[in-house]
């Protein structure tokens, strides 16, 4: 509508909503400032060393959470719902990397006396991503033909309380059969976890395993080929005509339900990869382990513009880096990080719901 | 056609060998076990046999059901089937048992990887006998209950007890309600009504132990929080996945206000609880600003990461002066009357129940009223409720708002109930429980989220051996009435309409049907 047609006094009046905007921003930066100049001007707790370290830990758990990230962009693209159980689906491939590097660990090699993994270090790690890829792919099949597929049209509020319900109950079933207890991966002899190049910052040594950049390597490969596949396939031009319109793509000759069910693999696919990482860069599993990384990686969904895979990718390095440099150059509790990253979700959402890269969405995607 | 058959027979084989290998990995299956064997002075084994015969039955049953395409299936092609399900799955469960048996028996502790796999579950699954005796008995075993199952189910096919089930249930509502409803139309019969509940409820908690009260207080505690999730979920359609953040309002406004540590206000409790419930329900709107004014999906994942936050603030050693940290707060005050001690289990039964009744008159005016509508509109449609001039951020904030207020009550009534509370009450479970009870009740029902809370609190209290699967229960439970009855067990007339209708509106008939076993499809 051209503006001269608006009579004068439908400008624009301010709302309380908006004071109430601008209050919490300036809060909010008045506070971060505060204590950015607190730290790192009047106590300069950290050297440049320890900068680097929260840094570089950073970027790797950005990485992880990329891979997340971008199942859950995927799902709201298309389904424009919200995958809650993906993080059970992440937990899953943790799981399934445990138990194939723990087979291979205990499984003799020719005369017994050394283990496969010690034997084919390469080829254990190999086969680790592919049980955990396989394993997180059918889940995310699995729950979509079982969880989401028959509630297709049903109002939004069914899909979403039909997703928090597999969620718990794959962390429930995943609890009572491998037990309460916290496992740790195997630290395969290729890619020890306390190994690795160490720099020297300002005298002090830095230390960069290779299992960190193993993880952050592998990561960007596999969402380079990801994005690769979205834009230059076949399968990649289906998707998005499904994620513009269902009906048209159906009318154009396209299976959607296929390319849902396709969907979902990729993104298990991408979340099986992230566990095994996951259990070789940290070490530690368990029955809960996707809950936090699941909730990071939405916030980073949101952060970068939910449905957007640039986004997601950026959302995920942005986050990992606050996370990690957050608690730090604030002065705070390191216990407290997933405070900050979730104000951070909250503040996303109070002042650019559609993210960095986002575009305007329209009220039906929002 | 035999290939049809063959797939069928397949589909069902495979459902239940995932059923019963995935029951067999979360040690189900011996829980159930020990329940049948004490219930009917069985061996444990037979028991164990009797719960696998019985699925077997019911997956016999499934693979002789007629598919969209086709008439009533001749005997052999319903023994083909069966046939197929029952040896595909025989097979599965058979592999699977003589693989963890083997590895039993060369003294591998499966126990390591697989924790239910206990030797003693093992034995009562071996049968005291060799693995492949086992494997054998367990191949046969589906084999035949499919066989029998599919037998049954054909040969009573048209017998008068099966009708689709909402019918069945209708049917059985029709009988409880009918009548009620029926008195209650006269004024004398609502006057009656109502006096004979009220006798009953004043009566009750008198009847009962400590125990009884206590848990039944628990559900009462429920039943409240049920009913204003209710209003969140139910009537405005905010899914709110944090809803135990005002719970922990309420119960630690009342922890840090009335006991010694870590304040020593010892404020009295009738003070605190107007206070606490406000607090609630300011906080609810506080919370709620900054993303009511998106879609629901958003709103789910921030109520869940800040139903996670409270948790962590509670927690943490920073904030411990003010919150007294991960210790909690002990000693918290309990109310008293007319100078005597109010605090007894029985006590606080009357002051759920009292509670109970007011948030259900509450709620029950709300959803007839102005706002209800609006509410209820939000729900259907954002976008043309905001045309119809709604103004969705105030009404979307005061659902929120009350909702959360109920929340807080419930809260101080659980923390001086027990005296203590402390930040491990307040995770994530507490509120997919509350959530599970306003879903499987019906959503924006009354009645639906007291059975709900009687249901999924009340039965696990009876059924102490079940307590591990009950969460896990409760996440299967959320998705299975999604998928099957998304309006609730006692919907309320408008959700279930709506649902029917997205039903329609999903699935066009497009296929013709095939013609139901009688009376049509109306």
């Amino acid at each position: 509508m051209p503006e001269s047609a608006l009579p004068a006094r439908t400008r624009k009046r301010i709302t309380p909503y908006q004071i109430a905007q601008v209050v919490i921003g300036l809060g909010f930066l008045a506070f971060v400032a505060w204590r950015l100049y607190e730290v790192l001007v009047v106590e300069r707790t950290y050297g440049p060393d320890t900068w680097l370290k929260f840094a570089i830990s950073g970027l790797i758990i950005g990485s992880v959470y990329a891979l997340i990230t971008i199942g859950y962009t995927l799902v709201y693209a298309i389904l424009r719902m919200i995958n809650f159980a993906h993080s059970e689906v992440f937990m899953v491939g943790a799981f399934a990397g445990f138990f194939v590097f723990e087979a291979l660990k205990s499984l003799p090699v020719g005369t017994g006396e050394h283990a496969f993994i010690e034997v084919y270090p390469i080829p254990s790690i190999i086969l680790g991503f592919v049980a955990g890829i396989a394993t997180s792919m059918v889940t995310g099949v699995a729950l979509e033909r079982i969880a989401y597929r028959p509630l297709r049209g049903a109002p939004r509020l069914v899909p979403l309380i039909s997703a928090v319900g597999a969620s718990i109950f794959l962390q429930n079933a995943a609890q009572l059969m491998f037990g309460p207890q916290r496992r740790t991966f195997v630290n395969l002899p290729a890619l020890d976890r306390n190994l690795g190049w160490t720099l020297t910052v300002g005298e002090k040594p830095v230390l960069i395993t290779y299992t960190g950049v193993f993880t952050f390597i592998l990561a960007i490969v596999l969402l380079i080929s990801l994005y690769l596949i979205v834009q230059r396939t076949r399968l990649g031009r289906a998707m998005r005509a499904v994620s513009e319109n269902k009906q048209t793509a159906a009318l154009m000759g396209i299976d959607v339900d296929g390319v849902i069910s396709r969907t979902f693999a990729i993104s298990g696919v991408l979340a099986g990869a992230a566990g095994v990482m996951w259990g070789i860069h940290y070490g530690q599993i368990h029955a809960y382990v996707g809950f936090i990384p699941g909730i990071k990686a939405f916030t980073a969904a949101v952060l970068g513009g939910i449905g957007n895979i640039p986004g997601a990718m950026l959302g995920s390095m942005t986050l990992g880096l606050i996370e990690s440099l957050g608690p730090g150059g604030l002065g705070m509790d390191f216990q407290l990080k997933d405070v900050i990253a979730f104000s951070i979700l909250v503040l996303v959402l109070i002042f650019r719901p559609s993210g960095i890269l986002g575009e305007v969405l329209s009220e039906e995607k929002l | 056609m035999i290939a049809s058959d063959v797939r069928q027979g397949l589909r069902s084989g495979m459902l239940l060998a995932i059923v019963v290998v995935f029951l067999f990995l979360i040690g189900a299956t011996t829980t159930i076990a020990d329940i049948f064997a004490n219930a009917l002075k069985q061996d444990r084994g037979v028991s164990l046999q009797a719960v696998l015969g019985l699925l077997a039955l019911w997956a016999g049953s499934q693979a002789a059901k007629v598919s969209l395409d086709e008439k009533r299936p001749s005997w052999p092609r319903t023994l083909l089937r069966a046939g197929v399900a029952g040896l595909s799955s025989g097979l599965v469960i058979g592999l699977t048992l003589l693989l963890t048996l083997r590895l039993h028996e060369q003294g591998i502790n499966l126990r390591t990887y697989l924790y239910q796999l206990s030797p003693a579950s093992l034995d009562l699954w071996s049968l005291g006998r060799s693995p492949i005796a086992a494997a054998l008995f367990h191949v046969l075993l589906p084999l035949v209950g499919c066989l029998v199952g599919a037998v049954l189910a054909r040969g009573f096919r048209d017998a008068p007890w099966r009708g689709p089930a909402s019918r069945r249930m209708s049917a059985v509502r029709e009988a409880i309600t009918r009548p009620l409803a029926n008195a209650a139309r006269t004024r004398w019969g609502r006057i009656l009504l109502y006096a004979a509940l009220g006798t009953l409820l004043l009566l009750l908690p008198l009847r009962l132990n400590n125990y009884w009260n206590f848990t039944l207080g628990t559900v009462g505690i429920y039943v409240l929080m049920g009913l204003g999730l209710n209003v969140v979920v139910g009537l405005a359609g905010l899914l709110d996945l944090g809803y135990v953040v005002f719970f922990a309002v309420g119960s630690y406004t009342i922890g840090l206000l009335t006991a010694p540590t870590p304040h020593n206000l010892m404020w009295d409790f009738w003070i605190v609880l107007p206070i606490a419930v406000l607090l609630a329900a300011i906080i609810g709107v506080l919370l709620g600003v900054p993303v009511l004014r998106l879609r629901g999906d958003y709103l789910a994942i921030v109520t869940l990461g800040f139903g996670e936050i409270i948790r962590v603030l509670l927690k943490a050693e920073a904030l411990a002066s003010f919150s007294n940290g991960p210790r909690g707060i002990p000693s918290i005050a309990q109310p008293t009357l007319v100078g005597l001690p109010f605090g007894s289990d029985r006590d606080f039964m009357y002051m759920i129940i009292l509670s109970v009744m007011l948030v259900i008159f509450l709620t029950n005016r709300l959803q007839n009223s102005r706002v209800g509508r609006a509410w209820i509109a939000i729900r259907e449609d954002e976008t043309v409720a905001r045309a119809m001039g709604i103004n969705t951020l105030t009404s979307k904030l005061l659902a929120f708002g009350i909702g959360a207020a109920f929340a807080g009550l419930g809260g101080v009534l659980f923390a001086s109930r027990s005296q203590f509370t402390g930040p491990d009450d307040f995770n994530l479970m507490v509120s997919i429980n509350v959530l599970a009870v306003v879903i499987v009740g019906g959503m924006g029902s009354i009645p639906g989220v007291i059975a709900g809370a009687f249901v999924l609190k009340g039965l696990p209290e009876v059924l102490r051996e079940l307590d591990a699967y009950r969460i896990l229960s409760f996440g299967a439970l959320l998705v299975a009435m999604m998928v099957l009855r998304p309006e609730g067990l006692i919907p309320s007339t408008r959700r279930r309409l709506e649902m029917q209708e997205a039903r329609a509106a999903e699935s066009p008939p497009a296929t013709p049907v095939a013609p139901v076993g009688r009376g049509g499809a109306a």
